[in-house]
C-alpha cells in the first residue's frame, strides 16, 4: 500500500472503508473511486486487497457488456465467500467504458448488485459525475483520487530506477514527470521506453519528447486523409488516430478548408463532411451505430476524393480544432448570460432571449464606457460583483462600479 | 435602462398609434376590455400599451390585478395549466369585476398551449381577461384570434421617434444632432426600444452623439451580421467567413434556424445571377431539414458557405 504514488487521504478513506467490513455489511457496500487515468485507482485496490489478504475478483468493462454479464459475473461473485473462506473483493474497472444504450442494462445490474452485495465491491471510472451512474452513485461510498504532483511522480520515477539499476539525471526524470501531467502509469511507460537498453539517461536524452507530443500521430492523420489518393486509405487513417471520432471529424471540419484551395474542392469537401454530419444525426436519432460506417466513409474518403483541382501548396500547418476550444469557453459565458437575462428580464418586460439578444450588448457597451451610469444600472437591476465583471470584460475596470455600488 | 425610466406610465403619454390609444382609453372609462390581440413589429408600443391601459384601469392598485407572463420564456402547456389557470379563476375584489392577464410574445407559445389556453380564455371570461402580445399574428391559432378584439402596431413614424429621443435627450442633458438622430433612426428603424437603448449607450461615452458613434454601437450591439458573412465568403475568403459564422452561433448565441431563415431572404437580395438564387434556396431548403434533424449547425450552414465561395468564383470568370 505504502508503494502507491500519492493521494494519502483518498486511500486512508478507501482503506478505512474496508477495515468497516470485519464488523458487518456497512451502509454502502460499494466504493467508488473515481479519478484522472493513471492515477492509481486500480493499484490502490489490488496492493489493498494484498496487505488485507482479500481475494480479489476483476473483470474489466470490456469483458461484460451487457446486463446478463454483468449479473453472471458480480452477482455470482458478491454473493458468496470464496472456497479457500477468505472474504472477496469484488472489483469492476473501467466503467467508462459501458457506454451507449445497449450497455445501460448493465449499469442497472451494477446498482442491483451494489444494493445487496455480501462482500465490498469496488467501481471505479474516470468520471463518476456521468448522468449514467447518478442512481448507481448514491449507493457507493465516493473517492476521488486526484492527480499527484510532479515531485510524487519523479519520486517514484527514482525509486524504479534504483530498483532497476540504471541512472537518470534529475532533470531527465524532472522532465518526464511533468510531461505526465500527474499520469503516473504514462510517466513509468515512457521512463520505460527511454531506458530500454540503457544504462543512464540525461536531460538531453529526453527533451526531444516535447516535439513528439500525441499530435504527432493527428498530423500524420490529417494530411493521409485530406491529401490521400484513395479511398482505403483514407478510411484506414481512422484506426490509426487516438482520438474518437467526434474529435476526428473536428480536427477534419476545421483544416480541410484550408488546405483546399480551389472553390470546387472546397464545396465538395465542405459537402461530404455535412453529410457526414447528417449521418451523425441519424445515429443520435435512430441510435443505429450501423451508420458509423457512413459517417466515417463521408468525413475521411469524401474529403480526400473532394480535390480535384488544388494541388498541394507549400507548407500549411494543422491546427487544434477551434470550435471545441470555444465550446468550452463559450459554455461558462454562456451560463452567465442566462443569469444576466433573468435579471433583465424581470425589470424591462421583455423575454429572457429578447434581453440577451436586445439589451446585453447595450448594457455591456454602458458598462465599459461609463462608471456613474453603469453604477446605477447594477443597482437597479441587483446585479452581484460578477455580473458586473462579466459586462465590463475585466476585473480592473469592473472595480471602481463595485466600490460605487458598495458605497451606497 | 432608459427603455424603462421613460417607458410612458399612462395612454396618455403613448407615443403616436393614436387610433389604438383612442379605442383603448374607451375601455379605461368604461372600464371594461375584451380580451385583446396585440400585433406588431418590436419596439412599437405593445407591452407599454398594455401596462398602461391596466394602469389607467386599476390605478394604483394594479400590481394586485394584473399578471404578466413572458409565453418565450414559458410556453409549454403546464404554465397554461397551472400558473395561467390559477391566476384566471380566482374573482378579483374592487370595483372591476376582471383581472389582466397580459402574455408577452404569445407567438412564441407552442399550438398545446394555445389549444389550452383556448378553453381557459372561455371559461374564465367573468374573472380574467387576456391581452396577448405577439409579433406575427398569424402564429396565434384561428380559434383564439377569433375570441380576441385585434389591434395592430406599426413602426413609429421618424418624426414621433426623434421627438421622444429629443425629450430624453434633454432631460438627461445631452447634445444630440440631427446627424446623430438620422443614424439611429437608419440602424434601429422604428423600434422605439433599440432606438432608446442605442441612445443610452451612445450617451454613457460622454461625447456629442453623432452618426459615428451611433454606428459603432449599432455595430457592437448587432454582430449578426449575416449579409456581411455572405459576402466574405463570396469574396472567396471561405475561413473568415467561416469564423464570422461560428461567433454567431458561439459568442452572440444566434439560433441555427433564425440563420437559416435571415440567410434564406438574403439570399434573395445577393448579387448573383437569377438561376443561382434558386440554387442557393433549394440548399438552404435542405440545410433547413437538416437542422430539424438534428444536425450540427455550424457544419451545415458552412457547406452553404462553401457554395457562396464557389457562386462568388464563377461570377468573377463570367466578368
Amino acid at each position: 500500500m505504502k508503494d502507491v504514488v500519492g493521494n494519502p487521504e483518498a486511500i486512508q478513506k478507501f482503506a478505512s472503508w474496508i477495515r468497516s467490513w470485519e464488523k458487518g455489511i456497512p451502509k454502502k457496500r460499494a466504493a467508488f473511486l473515481y479519478g484522472s487515468p493513471g492515477v492509481g485507482k486500480t493499484v490502490t485496490v489490488e496492493a489493498l486487497a494484498n496487505d488485507f489478504g482479500l481475494e480479489l475478483v476483476e473483470k474489466n468493462a470490456s469483458d461484460y457488456r451487457t446486463e446478463d454479464a454483468v449479473r453472471r459475473f458480480a452477482g455470482l461473485a458478491s454473493q458468496y465467500n470464496s472456497l479457500f473462506g477468505r472474504t472477496r473483493l469484488v472489483l469492476l474497472d473501467e466503467l467508462d467504458g459501458l457506454t451507449g444504450t445497449a450497455d445501460r442494462g448493465g449499469v442497472k445490474a451494477i446498482t442491483d448488485i451494489v444494493k445487496t452485495a455480501q462482500c465490498p465491491v469496488v467501481l471505479i471510472s474516470n468520471n463518476a459525475y456521468d448522468p449514467r451512474f447518478s442512481t448507481l452513485r448514491r449507493y457507493c461510498i465516493l473517492i476521488e483520487f486526484k492527480k499527484p504532483a510532479a515531485s510524487e511522480v519523479m519520486k517514484h520515477l527514482k525509486r524504479i530506477c534504483l530498483a532497476e539499476r540504471i541512472h537518470v539525471e534529475d532533470d531527465a526524470s524532472k522532465f518526464v514527470a511533468q510531461r505526465s501531467g500527474g499520469d503516473v502509469r504514462s510517466a513509468v511507460m515512457d521512463l520505460q521506453a527511454l531506458t530500454q537498453g540503457r544504462e543512464g539517461l540525461s536531460y538531453d536524452d529526453v527533451n526531444w519528447l516535447a516535439y513528439r507530443d500525441r499530435q504527432e500521430t493527428i498530423f500524420t492523420v490529417m494530411r493521409m486523409i485530406i491529401y490521400g489518393k484513395t479511398c482505403i486509405g483514407a478510411k484506414r487513417a481512422v484506426d490509426m488516430a487516438d482520438i474518437d471520432r467526434d474529435m476526428l471529424f473536428e480536427w477534419i471540419y476545421e483544416n480541410a478548408p484550408s488546405h483546399l484551395e480551389d472553390p470546387h474542392d472546397l464545396v465538395r469537401a465542405m459537402d461530404a463532411l455535412s453529410l457526414a454530419d447528417v449521418y451523425r444525426g441519424r445515429i443520435r436519432s435512430s441510435q443505429n451505430w450501423g451508420f458509423l460506417r457512413y459517417v466515417i466513409d463521408h468525413m475521411t474518403a469524401g474529403v480526400a476524393m473532394a480535390r480535384r483541382n488544388a494541388q498541394p501548396t507549400g507548407w500549411i500547418p494543422f491546427r487544434f480544432p477551434e470550435r471545441i476550444r470555444l465550446l468550452s469557453i463559450s459554455r461558462a459565458e454562456r451560463g452567465m448570460k442566462l443569469k444576466l437575462s433573468q435579471k433583465i428580464k424581470r425589470k424591462c418586460h421583455i423575454s429572457a432571449r429578447r434581453a440577451s439578444k436586445e439589451v446585453l450588448p447595450y448594457l455591456s457597451t454602458i458598462f465599459k464606457s461609463n462608471v456613474k451610469m453603469a453604477a446605477g444600472l447594477a443597482k437597479w437591476l441587483a446585479l452581484d460583483p460578477e455580473m458586473v465583471e462579466y459586462l465590463v470584460g475585466n476585473a480592473k475596470n469592473a472595480r471602481p462600479i463595485i466600490n460605487m455600488l458598495s458605497q451606497e | 435602462m432608459w427603455a424603462e425610466k421613460y417607458r410612458p406610465k399612462t395612454l396618455d403619454n403613448m407615443v403616436d398609434q393614436a387610433e389604438i390609444v383612442e379605442r383603448l382609453k374607451s375601455f379605461a372609462e368604461s372600464k371594461n376590455v375584451p380580451h385583446c390581440i396585440f400585433a406588431g413589429p418590436p419596439g412599437t408600443g405593445k407591452t407599454t400599451a398594455a401596462l398602461c391601459l391596466s394602469r389607467d384601469l386599476y390605478r394604483s392598485g394594479y400590481r394586485e390585478h394584473v399578471m404578466e407572463l413572458n409565453a418565450s420564456d414559458e410556453r409549454g402547456i403546464n404554465v397554461v395549466r397551472e400558473t395561467v389557470k390559477t391566476f384566471a379563476r380566482v374573482r378579483s375584489i374592487g370595483e372591476i369585476p376582471f383581472k389582466i392577464m397580459i402574455l408577452d410574445e404569445a407567438d412564441n407559445m407552442t399550438s398545446d398551449a394555445q389549444q389550452a389556453l383556448r378553453r381557459t380564455m372561455e371559461r374564465y371570461t367573468g374573472t380574467c381577461r387576456f391581452i396577448l402580445i405577439a409579433n406575427y399574428s398569424g402564429k396565434i391559432i384561428e380559434p383564439i384570434q377569433s375570441r380576441c378584439a385585434p389591434f395592430r402596431f406599426s413602426y413609429l413614424p421618424r418624426a414621433e421617434q426623434d421627438r421622444y429621443l429629443k425629450s430624453i435627450a434633454e432631460t438627461e442633458g445631452l447634445s444630440l444632432s440631427e446627424e446623430g438622430l438620422d443614424a439611429i433612426f437608419e440602424v434601429c428603424g422604428g423600434d422605439l426600444r433599440r432606438a432608446t437603448n442605442t441612445l443610452q449607450a451612445a450617451a454613457s461615452l460622454d461625447k456629442p452623439i453623432d452618426s459615428k458613434i451611433v454606428f459603432s454601437i449599432a455595430g457592437k450591439a448587432n454582430p449578426g451580421d449575416v449579409r456581411e458573412m455572405m459576402e466574405t465568403a463570396m469574396k472567396g475568403n471561405f475561413l473568415e467567413a467561416r469564423k464570422q459564422l461560428r461567433d454567431m452561433i458561439l459568442k452572440y448565441g444566434v439560433a441555427g434556424s433564425d440563420l437559416v431563415r435571415q440567410i434564406h431572404s438574403e439570399s434573395f437580395r445577393l448579387e448573383v445571377p437569377e438561376q443561382w438564387k434558386m440554387k442557393l434556396a433549394e440548399i438552404v431548403g435542405e440545410i433547413d431539414y437538416r437542422l430539424v434533424e438534428g444536425s450540427d449547425e455550424e457544419v451545415q450552414l458552412s457547406a452553404l458557405l462553401a457554395k457562396l465561395v464557389e457562386a462568388g468564383h464563377e461570377l468573377g470568370k463570367e466578368r
